[in-house]
């Protein structure tokens, strides 16, 4: 219950060891065919670490981020074939789990993308025509384990409408199960990528306050006053620490500027 | 401007967003003026062009399932009757087939559903602009609206193939006698030139690996509609506009071939902001091989007021 | 379980709600829970931050920190002997060479692989897992820049060293402010996606410890865009810049002169050693959370054993500020699957509050994160006001349904999708209800000591990143992990590339460091019987432990 016994150090500081509630059951699952026993509520990922496994593959972030963990899985007593990421996903009974560890994806060579001798969308048709024999069949869609609508920026990028299909896409953490199971043998989160890097270097306007102050560095402008601040000691520097302005929460932006510009 | 313009739900497929822009935003400003808006569905994919030759081929019926669940969850989200316009042919008949299919066997929508994951109730009409035209707003009520005198310009209807056929799952008007665009072209005022090359084919996607042959059919076409007198064409199909219009500009330069003015290919929509007397600007006239506006100087000249 | 918060948990939501109102009239007048004064900020340090206590620490024997008291988990690992003592490798023909060897490929190796080969070097970038896989793609909320009009390098400094509690190295942190605004425009020309304006005005906003409005970012997975950017980069390059993925490095070469010489890697997969003979060498190997120092849960990714720290240190290198972990404030704190993972600061930065078991704030949301998180550790264990979760875990509401109250409904899903769906897996939409956080194991404040070129006292040897140590002090403020290791992994990659081209031979490959380290330890009694590097971490279960044949030995 909460708040009971109010601990006075740490408790429950186990690592990543999970701990299961006290009266967690024991589950039946199946880690590449092989059955085994395991508590519940575990990911699939800590599950199989139980069990014994020590990962090579197949494991990166273990927070839903890398893409490294994609497994495909079935339930015992159902034909479907589901997806998730092991990191994330909770283990139930009778689950019968595969992970790919690799799978071959197409990448054209991206090598041209950022120059703009070619527009984007002519660009996108060129390195993946692949794109043009989607059938429109939405198996992507639903093996995304990020919920991205991937049929969708497909078909986006098929009509050449490359900005909004790098938003679509940009939650992507290119964990290939989409690829996997692609009847048109497309591999999406590819065009994805490279939609994304043409629509930032080509269809999305570029910072101008950034490429400005980028020169003025160049330029040396900072050395001085950056030396300055070295040579300073510890009571100096805290007292120009303290004192220093801060921009309000909710200023516009580009709009406010501080009371001593001297050093901009 | 009309007020309370008419929701209608709106497929555009590949074309009206590249090659055939004219053709969308034509048809977009003349509903306006008709008292409808067309609304492009949120998510929509390539309704993959070419209907499956076999029956049993459901990936075939995928994308276009997948456009009508959209579609009809547009218009539930709305509580609007479940409807969706389309301009280009291919998309019609595509889409429409696809319906047709689910209403003589519901098995194949529940295979297609289970496929998917999603649940396409089959409420959607999928309908022309042309019907729309027809059946909604009336071909009287058009030629109340008509602004500008079309009576100098001799217009010929082509229909194309996929428009019409095949009947029992098109039924849009007859495959071999259509009148609903000479009906179009006389509400707006035009002269009507009927000629029988108007539901031949124009070699449609054998562009892609036999060019010489849609040349070859699209100049029987055109030499036709010349023959009988026509000034221009009208069409609804962007590869019959672009088979068609590049076929002529491929020959026009030739003595053989319909002497020295050609004809234009007109979308019907981008003839018929002209005759509401709308500002064509936007229209891409300038896309077009054979140049329209030599057709449309009689009546483009006055000045009939902009669209509001 | 993806059921949300249990009953009670719900009860207690109750008062968050109940305080809102005011919380929110309060925020929008510009009224923020006062900030700390100096002496506030000391006191709580001292008494409640995990580094400035003596437990679980014991002072390090051997080495050039010798006699600094350091985490155990830490010093277990420096005073433990090399896995390479197993085999006897012939180091007279070596299986590789180039000028540029990249230890580490997460943001300060590609960084550093992409410099290098700009300026013409070969390069081989050995990863321990998937190139990419790293703390770097964790980073979510951002990156800092002073490239803003009311902004300047100067006052990056500042906050920097300030956040440090002024124990930062000058030179290190001039370097990171002045170069920032060259990597966003690096990063942008590359075809990151920031966040921006429709004009391309980038949007920024402040961090914890900030004074101007400076954090970049890319949705909520910032670090994740940067790298999905310069690997795509990287593979562009395939042919100059070799990449063996599943090859961590074992052990350093020296030469015989105790120059740098390249590495000894281990293939993973097929279990065999490969000789890497290299001209400048670059540790770029991350930080050390799964040490799991006290137990602490991390947010780091797997491969975050400290390999780099262990392999530099007995070559010689020395360290600094390791005793200094970073502890993020806000690691999940429920549900159990989502333990120690990362909300990032932004949340707070967006008008989150921290509150207690009544629904009050107790803290300003944006201290810097040493003191934020001693004061979290403050409310629950001293003051008693925090809750404790079903698997009896501390936590404290961070309250996110404030973020769309404050900037409209939709502001949490479109600036915090990841974490958005991360949550919503378990039935828990953050819009609408607070997050439960704790402080997590988070960043490696210091490491390898390098200079202002990346260089380590090792000639021909660099380090990068957050294996390295300095910049940040004692504590790094939100945004400049990101920062700092694309400023010093380009300069790594460009100093390196400059000494090849001045011209480097490397002399006759030794490991003779690692065996006098081995008789150091032997004949101090040190020697544990534990073996270094860790590469990965062991999370088997004791009963499975039992039944392995080597337990003691790192699975490589």
């Amino acid at each position: 219950m909460l708040n009971e016994n109010k601990p006075v150090n740490h408790v429950a500081m186990v690592g990543d060891r999970t701990i299961p509630p006290k009266d967690a059951r024991f589950i039946e699952i199946y880690i590449m065919g092989q059955r085994y026993k395991v508590p519940e509520t575990l990911t699939i990922l800590k599950a199989m670490e139980y069990a014994g496994y020590q990962f090579k593959r197949s494991c990166g972030c273990r927070g839903g981020i890398c893409g490294a963990c994609g497994t495909f899985y079935r339930i015992l007593g159902d034909h479907s074939i589901y997806t998730g990421l092991a990191c994330q996903t909770v283990v139930e009974p009778g689950m019968i789990l595969a992970q790919t560890p690799f799978f071959p994806p197409n990448r054209a060579d991206h090598i041209g993308i950022l120059d703009d001798k070619m527009p984007p969308d002519e660009h996108i048709a060129t390195l993946y025509p692949e794109i043009f024999r989607c059938v429109g069949c939405g198996t992507c869609t639903r093996t995304c384990p990020m919920g991205i609508d991937v049929m969708n920026y497909v078909a986006l990028f098929k009509r050449g409408d490359v900005l909004e299909g790098a938003k679509v896409s940009f939650d992507c953490i290119m964990c290939g199960l989409c690829v996997v199971r692609c009847p048109a043998n497309i591999t999406q989160m590819e065009v994805g990528l490279a939609g994304r890097r043409m629509a930032a270097t080509q269809l999305i306007p570029r910072s101008e306050v950034t490429r400005k102050r980028a020169e003025q560095v160049r330029a040396g402008r900072y050395e001085a006053m950056l030396a300055e601040l070295g040579q300073m000691d510890r009571e100096k520097l805290k007292e120009r620490y303290t004192s220093r302005e801060r921009e309000p929460n909710l200023s516009e932006p580009g709009e406010w500027m501080p009371k001593d510009q001297s050093h901009l | 401007m009309p007020e309370n313009l008419t929701h209608v739900p709106y497929y555009p497929g590949c074309s009206l967003k590249t090659k055939a822009l004219g053709y969308e935003r034509s048809a977009m400003d003349c509903a306006k003026t008709l008292g409808f808006e067309m609304h492009e569905i949120a998510t929509w994919n390539c309704c993959g062009a070419s209907y499956p030759l076999t029956k049993d081929n459901l990936m075939g019926l995928a994308a276009p399932t997948n456009i009508l669940v959209e579609a009809e969850q547009h218009c539930n989200e709305r509580q609007i009757d479940a409807q969706l316009i389309t301009l280009c042919s291919f998309c019609y008949n595509a889409l429409k087939r696809t319906d047709f299919a689910f209403k003589e066997d519901s098995a194949k929508l529940e295979t297609l559903n289970a496929f998917l994951e999603r649940k396409y109730q089959g409420s959607v009409k999928v309908l022309h602009y042309l019907e729309y035209l027809r059946d909604v707003i009336g071909f009287d009520n058009l030629a109340k609206l008509v602004k500008r005198d079309m009576s100098n310009i001799r217009v010929a209807p082509y229909y194309g193939c996929l428009l019409l056929k095949p009947k029992k799952e098109i039924g849009l008007d007859d495959p071999e006698e259509p009148v609903i665009l000479h009906d179009f072209l006389e509400a707006i005022g035009c002269q009507v030139i009927d000629f029988p090359g108007q539901v031949d084919c124009c070699g449609s996607y054998l562009i892609m690996r036999n060019p010489e042959k849609v040349l070859e059919l699209s100049h029987n076409i055109l030499q036709e509609a010349n023959d009988y007198g026509a000034q221009a064409l009208v069409t609804a199909c962007p590869l019959c506009q672009s088979n068609l219009d590049q076929s002529e500009g491929e020959r026009h330069g030739s003595d053989h071939f319909l002497g020295v003015q050609g004809m234009p290919i007109f979308y019907f929509t981008q003839l018929l902001a002209v005759a509401l007397g709308l500002d064509t600007e936007q229209h891409q006239f300038e896309k077009h091989c054979i140049d329209p506006k030599s057709v449309l100087s009689a009546c483009l000249d006055d000045d009939v007021g902009e669209s509001q | 379980m993806s059921d949300g918060y249990t009953p009670e948990m719900l009860d207690l939501i109750k008062r968050v709600e109940a305080s809102r109102p005011q919380r929110l009239a309060q925020a929008r007048a510009g009224n923020d829970f006062p900030a700390m004064s100096m002496e506030q900020r000391k006191e709580v340090l001292n008494q409640f931050h995990p580094d400035y206590t003596t437990e679980g620490r014991r002072a390090l024997g051997i080495g050039p920190n010798k006699d600094e008291v350091l985490p155990e988990e830490l010093v277990d690992l420096l005073e433990s002997r090399s896995i390479i003592e197993a085999v006897n490798p012939d180091l007279s023909e070596p299986d590789m060479e180039t000028d540029v060897l990249v230890i580490g490929g997460g943001g300060a190796g590609t960084a550093a692989a992409l410099t290098a080969m700009q300026e013409g070097c070969k390069v081989i970038l050995a990863t321990k897992l998937r190139q990419g896989d790293s703390n770097t793609v964790m980073a979510e909320g951002g990156i800092q820049a002073a490239d803003q009009e009311p902004d300047s390098p100067y006052y990056h400094y500042l906050d920097v060293i300030g956040g440090g509690h002024f124990t930062n190295t000058h030179e290190l942190v001039a370097a990171m402010a002045n170069d920032a605004p060259m990597i966003i425009e690096w990063l942008e020309s590359l075809g990151v996606m920031f966040d921006k304006h429709p004009d391309g005005r980038m949007k920024v906003r402040h961090g914890g410890g900030t004074c101007r409005k400076r954090m970049h970012s890319a949705g909520d997975m910032t670090g994740a865009e940067f790298m999905r950017v310069l690997r795509d980069e990287t593979r562009n390059h395939n042919e100059q810049i070799k990449l063996l993925a599943f090859a961590p490095a074992i052990e350093l070469l020296l030469d015989d002169e105790g120059k740098c010489a390249g590495a000894i890697l281990n293939n993973m997969e097929t279990r065999t050693y490969l000789i890497v003979k290299a001209k400048t060498t670059i540790i770029a190997t991350g930080g050390t959370g799964r040490l799991h120092y006290r137990g602490f849960a991390c947010t780091n990714h797997y491969g975050a054993t400290g390999d780099g720290i262990v392999m530099a240190y007995r070559a010689g290198a020395k360290l600094c500020f390791m005793d200094s972990v970073q502890y993020h404030p806000t690691g999940t704190a429920y549900p159990e699957q989502n333990v120690g993972l990362l909300v990032t600061e932004k949340v707070r930065g967006l008008g989150a509050q921290l509150l207690n078991i009544d629904g009050e704030q107790f803290v300003f949301p944006l201290e810097p994160r040493d003191v934020e998180s001693s004061a979290i550790i403050r409310e629950c264990l001293s003051l008693d006001k925090g809750l404790i979760t079903p698997t009896g875990r501390p936590g404290v509401w961070l309250d996110s349904p404030m973020i769309d109250l404050l900037h409209g409904s939709g502001t949490v899903k479109r600036e915090l999708p990841a974490k958005y769906i991360q949550f919503q897996r378990f039935g828990i939409k953050i819009a609408e209800l607070p997050m439960l956080v704790y402080p997590t194991l988070h960043y490696q404040n210091g490491g390898i000591w390098i200079d202002e070129h990346s260089r380590t006292e090792i000639p021909n040897l660099y380090a990068a990143g957050e294996t390295s140590g300095g910049v940040h002090g004692r504590n790094r403020l939100m945004g400049n992990s990101l920062l700092d290791i694309l400023v010093f992994g380009r300069r790594a990659g460009k100093a390196a590339a400059d000494a090849v081209k001045a011209g480097i031979e490397p002399g006759t490959l030794s490991l003779a460091h690692v065996s006098r380290y081995g008789k150091t330890l032997s004949d101090t009694g040190l020697d544990r019987g534990v073996k270094s590097p860790m590469i990965l971490p062991n999370y088997a279960i004791d009963e499975v432990k039992k039944r392995r044949w080597d337990v003691k030995s790192p699975v490589i």
